[in-house]
């Protein structure tokens, strides 16, 4: 590693870890650690949330797809940005009005018991580590790609960063962590697609026709169907996609840290714009990676293309410029597993010990405690559990967070805030069947069974890589069919009333205890 | 009192999100439905810079993104600001 990379990792380490300092001064509170008390504002806020949800398998797989895949690649980032308009139309609001730290703090607002509490904690648990592991094991192997340096020791310090953020600094060091992130990278991938188009004298069609010289796809680069051939599991797809990110427990908690509806709004929609021309980016690195360095040197670096972006950046600047991408796909990785410790932590300290253990009698300093010791056993835990995947393959538990997210969270979500007939048995058979059913079709899919390097080798029983369209359904059947089995809530009408009030208003009728 | 008022919010809300989701929908299922049945049609020039249809109409996903969002922001506002004149109502 030379002096280069060097400084720009330090620089970064620093920064983040000043960050950290500052704000772990200012997290005395339970109410400061897990939601910062709400003090970001909605512009901060979405370029948190923008930095909580680019991970680096958006920024250099999407980068990947395009050069190798052309069209088919740029079809998923459109699926990530729309997403949002499903989170804005339909749950943030409502979830910012019911919750107080924690996704089970909205659901329990209508169906309250230990029970629904725990399945909630679960589900966001679950989600959150399925979603660790991989971008850990990711880091590990894109560091080693990058920097060679020994893929233990680059998951050890990725695992011990994201620790210290949380441990020490809560939300308001993840935050602005993420802010950080969100600003590198933005204007990162701005200053390298402007070197891209001023290598073809800020001519589009040179550029294109450069993209068909070096794709051995040819004019067939700008088609559709290099990647799906399948119709149905491009649908598929895209379903998990647009629903997923609506039952992603990371990007919901962020809606805790506004002080009101006003700024949640603005938080989604600048998350809009952020993420939006970011993906409009992307499209011109994947053109320009394979119109400078070509098919051949992509795949023979890495077959999945995830060094597109990196290659791009040493063809057209040189050592240092490879320095400054890389230093930003690191600060990239931190800043997304940090957002899913704080959200495994929460689920963690604040449903299960301080709601189930203490039942919800434990002092702020407790509280505190309680969390500071969760997020420090959850890091030390995942970086173990990365250490030991790094022969496996596991992205396709990135696809696989979406569909679960997708299958049990989101509906169990959306039929609490707007189903009046709904009820505990049903938000318990949803949460259920949609995370058995996403892991039975996922274990039945190609991923794992495979005769060609799966983890069971024989053919898939079930033929698609994407199950969402079959899943995604069977959650919300669960929670129905459920809700319909059990006899009508039992609850007080004049509460449930007062839920919806809440839920659609923000107007407390009832001055509450909790 | 309060009752009528949040149905009537709810009522006014729903009139909005349900055509707009509609829409939405339609907007977003139609980009992958129509590569897989008509991708001849996407594959072919569009009147714009000479990109195909698949790429435009996989672009205007973008924009579309930030309108209705931003629509949606619209509406909401105006809801908040109802709101606020009911409860001032409540009040006095």
């Amino acid at each position: 590693m030379n002096l280069t990379y060097f400084l720009f990792f330090i620089c970064i380490i620093l920064c983040t870890l000043i960050i950290t300092y500052w704000a772990a001064k200012r997290s005395k509170t339970a109410n400061r650690f897990y939601t910062a008390a709400g003090s970001l504002t909605g512009l901060q806020n979405g370029m948190a949330i923008a930095g909580d949800f680019i991970s680096a398998a958006s920024f250099l797989g999407i980068v990947g797809a395009i050069a190798l895949h052309g069209y088919d690649g740029f079809l998923y980032s459109i699926g990530f940005l729309v997403s949002y308009l499903i989170v804005l139309y339909f749950i943030a609001e409502p979830v910012h009005h019911l919750g107080k730290y924690s996704l089970g703090d909205v659901i329990c607002a209508r169906f309250p018991g230990t029970h629904m509490r725990l399945m909630m904690a679960v589900g966001a648990f679950l989600i959150s580590i399925l979603y660790m592991i991989p971008q850990l094991v990711a880091s590990g192997l894109l560091i080693r790609l990058l920097l060679n340096i020994d893929y233990s020791i680059s998951v050890v310090i990725i695992g011990s960063l994201m620790t210290v953020y949380v441990v020490f600094g809560g939300m308001l060091a993840t935050s602005w962590v993420q802010i950080v992130k969100t600003v590198v990278l933005m204007s990162g991938t701005f200053l390298l697609v402007l070197i891209v188009f001023s290598r073809f004298d800020w001519n589009v069609n040179a550029l294109l026709a450069a993209v068909q010289d070096g794709t051995p796809l040819g004019e067939g680069f700008f088609l559709s169907g290099n990647l799906f051939q399948q119709p149905l599991e491009m649908l598929s797809l895209q379903l998990a996609l647009i629903l997923g990110t609506a039952g992603l427990p990371h990007i919901l908690i962020r809606l805790f840290t506004v002080k009101n509806t006003h700024e949640v709004r603005r938080s989604i929609t600048s998350a809009t714009w952020i993420i939006g021309f970011f993906y409009v980016m992307t499209l011109v690195l994947g053109l320009g990676a394979i119109a400078i360095v070509g098919f051949e040197q992509l795949v023979a670096a890495d077959s999945t293309g995830n060094l597109a972006a990196p290659l791009l950046a040493q063809a057209v600047g040189g050592d240092f410029l490879l320095a400054f991408i890389s230093a930003i796909a690191f600060t990239t990785i931190v800043a997304v597993v940090a957002g899913l410790v704080i959200s495994a932590t929460t689920a963690f300290s604040h449903d299960v010990y301080h709601h189930l253990i203490k039942k919800g009698k434990s002092t702020e300093k407790e509280q505190l405690t309680a969390a500071r010791w969760t997020a420090l056993g959850i890091g030390f835990i995942s970086t173990l559990f990365a250490l030991r995947l790094e022969n496996m393959n596991v992205t396709f538990l990135v696809s696989l967070t979406f569909i679960v997210a997708a299958s049990s969270n989101f509906p169990v979500l959306l039929l609490t805030i707007y189903w009046k007939r709904f009820n505990k048995v049903g938000a318990m058979t949803g949460m259920i069947s949609g995370l058995i059913a996403s892991f039975v079709f996922v274990v039945l899919g190609p991923h794992i069974m495979n005769l060609d390097g799966g983890w069971i080798s024989r053919e898939p029983i079930f033929q698609l890589s994407n199950p969402g369209i079959v899943v995604i359904p069977i959650g919300f059947l669960g929670a129905i069919i459920g809700s319909y089995l059990s006899p009508e809530s039992k609850q007080l009408h004049v509460e449930e009333k007062e839920f919806f009030i809440k839920a659609h208003t923000g107007i407390a009728t009832r001055r509450e205890g909790a | 009192m309060l009752d009528e008022h949040v149905a009537k919010l709810i009522d006014k809300k729903k009139r909005f999100v349900l055509p707009m989701l509609v829409f939405l929908f339609a907007f977003y299922f139609m980009l992958p439905l129509s590569l897989a049945f008509f991708p001849d049609v996407m594959n072919s020039s569009s009147v714009v810079f000479q990109i195909t249809w698949g790429w435009l109409y996989a672009f205007l996903q973008i924009p579309m993104t930030w309108i209705v969002g931003w629509l949606y922001c619209r509406n909401a506002k105006q809801l908040d600001q109802w709101i606020e004149e009911r409860k001032q109502e409540v009040v006095s």
